[in-house]
């Protein structure tokens, strides 16, 4: 069965890449522009998991991820944060705000595609 | 013991130990067949990780070339080389110069000091300049040049070339903290800009101009 991918990213590259890697993986996906949108299209679209940049206008990825948490909709599923930004602060800051995991721009696929496959089974499990 | 039972314990033992050496001889090949499964394992691992790499690789290849050339706006072509350097090649410290009247102008950036490097002479003794003149790409970590000032963080200048003409200059400075170094693709994505973004640039003033 086909799990929902919710990608949240400003920029057309990003999305178009993280696209072209998802697209040979059992994956449906959905996507938004900046934090809010990804708000709420979590709560619209229920996704198996979210990759979620962290720079982006309206609602930055690190408060849309406290939000997410926050709401009992939404605060089950795993988010992963996509960061441009690979210093151990960011990291550790992203996770105090409820993430599961990371990756690091410029995004490798057999990393993202290892990390998905792994998180999707545990939270299948 | 008689000897009359003698030989019948010795072809006893003599079957025992043939028995034992046919299971030392069944251990050792099965020994050999799962060595032999564990390294056509390894194998088919490494091949899994190179040809995702090439996948990633190729992705990165096309993503780029669709981003520039998805559209004739001269400000969403600066913004796809932008995205490019950022988000594929890993640097947040870029800048775009224009080659015309002598100058080097810069037009685009990010990450960078725009009053310190808003127009550079051609003329001028800077890698930047020589880039422009001679239309080779300059990657900083195959040379043995040092570079001074506000150089010094140089990644790589990258001439955009119409023929022979260089119509512009990336140039790229600090790579992000978790990227160790150029890969094969950036180097890959270094030619896909020079060429692809030039004539990118250059439609959108031909749109430009057949708009007015």
């Amino acid at each position: 069965m086909k799990k929902k991918v919710l990608l949240v990213d400003d920029s057309n590259t990003v999305l178009l890449m993280e696209k072209m890697i998802l697209a040979k993986g059992p994956y449906d996906i959905v996507t938004a522009r900046d934090g809010a949108e990804g708000i709420a299209k979590a709560k619209s679209e229920k996704p198996d998991v979210i990759l979620l940049d962290v720079m982006m206008p309206n609602l930055d990825g690190l408060s849309a991820c406290a939000a997410l948490r926050a709401d009992p909709d939404t605060a089950h599923i795993p988010i992963v944060m996509v960061t441009t930004r690979g210093e151990q602060a960011n990291i550790e800051t992203a996770f105090r705000n409820g993430a599961n995991d990371y990756v690091t721009k410029p995004i490798n696929g057999l990393e993202l595609l290892t990390k998905l496959e792994y998180i999707l089974g545990e939270s299948a499990a | 013991m008689s000897e009359n039972t003698r030989p019948f314990i010795q072809k006893i033992v003599n079957d025992a130990r043939e028995y034992v050496q046919s299971l030392l001889d069944e251990n050792k090949r099965l020994h050999d067949l799962l060595a032999g499964m564990q390294e056509e394992n390894r194998r088919a691992s490494a091949r899994y990780v190179e040809v995702e790499q090439q996948n990633t690789n190729l992705a990165n290849l096309y993503v780029a070339s669709y981003q520039l050339h998805g559209t004739l706006h001269r400000e969403r072509v600066l913004n796809a080389i932008k995205e490019i350097i950022i988000n594929l090649i890993g640097s947040e410290e870029l800048g775009v110069w224009e080659v015309n009247d002598g100058y080097l102008t810069l037009i685009d950036s990010f990450g960078l000091d725009d009053n310190e490097w808003a127009a550079i002479p051609a003329g001028a003794p800077s890698m930047i300049a020589r880039v422009a003149a001679s239309g080779e790409t300059f990657v900083a970590s195959n040379t043995m040049i040092a570079l001074e000032g506000r150089e010094k963080n140089l990644t790589a200048y990258v001439p955009l070339k119409l023929d022979d003409d260089v119509i512009a200059v990336i140039g790229i400075f600090t790579l992000l903290q978790q990227k160790e170094g150029l890969e094969p693709v950036d180097h890959e994505l270094f030619d896909l800009l020079a060429t692809h973004g030039a004539t990118a640039l250059h439609c959108t003033k031909l749109a430009a101009g057949a708009a007015q």
